[in-house]
């Protein structure tokens, strides 16, 4: 019984942890004992599993979303800075 | 004879500015204005206001250039400036996305969608989920996300322009990416119902 106990709050305890540092995973900003903790809980949790992989496709994603084209305002600021003078 | 100032890199450029070259200050222009008018104008509502703010930061940089200390990049100096400017004027205008707190926890029944394959940005209606998703966040998680997941940044660049410690900054941006992940979360769970 007090041996599930303890179980369990490690396992929470790991729990927060891992779903605080995930983007520090995905960032490669983790230092490799970090790493394997990261790894240890996601392998045995489908919750935080699931979580590190659609926070993965969403920065993918979002990545995506710079790539509209832009006007150009350069000519607009040059102007404006030559009317300065 | 100076060099062209097509020729130079950024150090140059600024230590000729701060000499007083209006032509090396143009051509700092021309080279970060559509990067900083893109990060503007997903503060404010619309494109003339994101030019008109553009315009206003590359003047008061090119006013105080003098000021500027060459141990930090130029552009991460400018973004400050456009991003201080875009927030003043957004927290006039208040709105779902200027105050207020952040839903990050992830939505317990909703798919895994990692393998969806219409999951791309690109994709009409996903690409308006993200983009609606990160126009909500507050300001103070919003400019991280766009800074450093957008804009390609480096964690101690977008730090820098926010004038955060990297700690502080970590913990807005796992919030942030956290929040716009949900809103994808709520989108598949409203598409299977």
């Amino acid at each position: 019984m007090i041996r599930r106990l303890l179980e369990r709050r490690r396992y929470m305890r790991e729990h927060r942890w891992t779903h605080g540092h995930l983007s520090d995973y995905l960032d490669d900003d983790l230092s490799p004992e970090e790493r394997e903790r990261v790894e240890d809980h996601v392998s045995i949790c489908p919750h935080c599993r699931r979580v590190l992989r659609t926070l993965r496709r969403t920065l993918e994603s979002l990545m995506g979303l710079s790539a509209e084209p832009r006007p150009s305002v350069a000519d607009g600021v040059i102007e404006r800075l030559r009317g300065e003078r | 004879m100076s060099a062209p100032v097509g020729t130079c890199d950024e150090r140059e450029l600024v230590e000729r500015s701060q000499a007083g070259d209006r032509l090396a200050f143009e051509e700092l222009v021309r080279r970060h204005a559509d990067r900083l008018y893109a990060v503007v104008l997903r503060f404010v509502a619309d494109a003339g206001e994101a030019e008109e703010i553009t315009q206003e930061a590359f003047l008061r940089a090119w006013r105080s250039i003098d000021r500027f200390e060459l141990r930090s990049r130029f552009f991460t100096w400018l973004y400050r400036i456009g991003i201080n400017e875009a927030k003043r004027r957004a927290e006039r205008r208040p709105s779902p996305g200027t105050v207020g707190s952040i839903e990050d926890s992830p939505i317990e029944e909703a798919p895994d969608w990692s393998d969806a394959p219409e999951f791309r940005a690109e994709q009409g209606q996903l690409r308006g989920v993200l983009e609606d998703a990160v126009r909500a966040l507050p300001l103070e998680y919003r400019a991280p996300l766009i800074l450093r997941d957008v804009e390609g940044l480096s964690t101690q660049e977008a730090a820098e322009v926010m004038e955060l410690g990297e700690a502080a900054f970590k913990s807005r941006l796992h919030r942030a990416r956290l929040a716009v992940r949900r809103a994808v979360d709520h989108y598949y769970l409203e598409a299977e119902r």
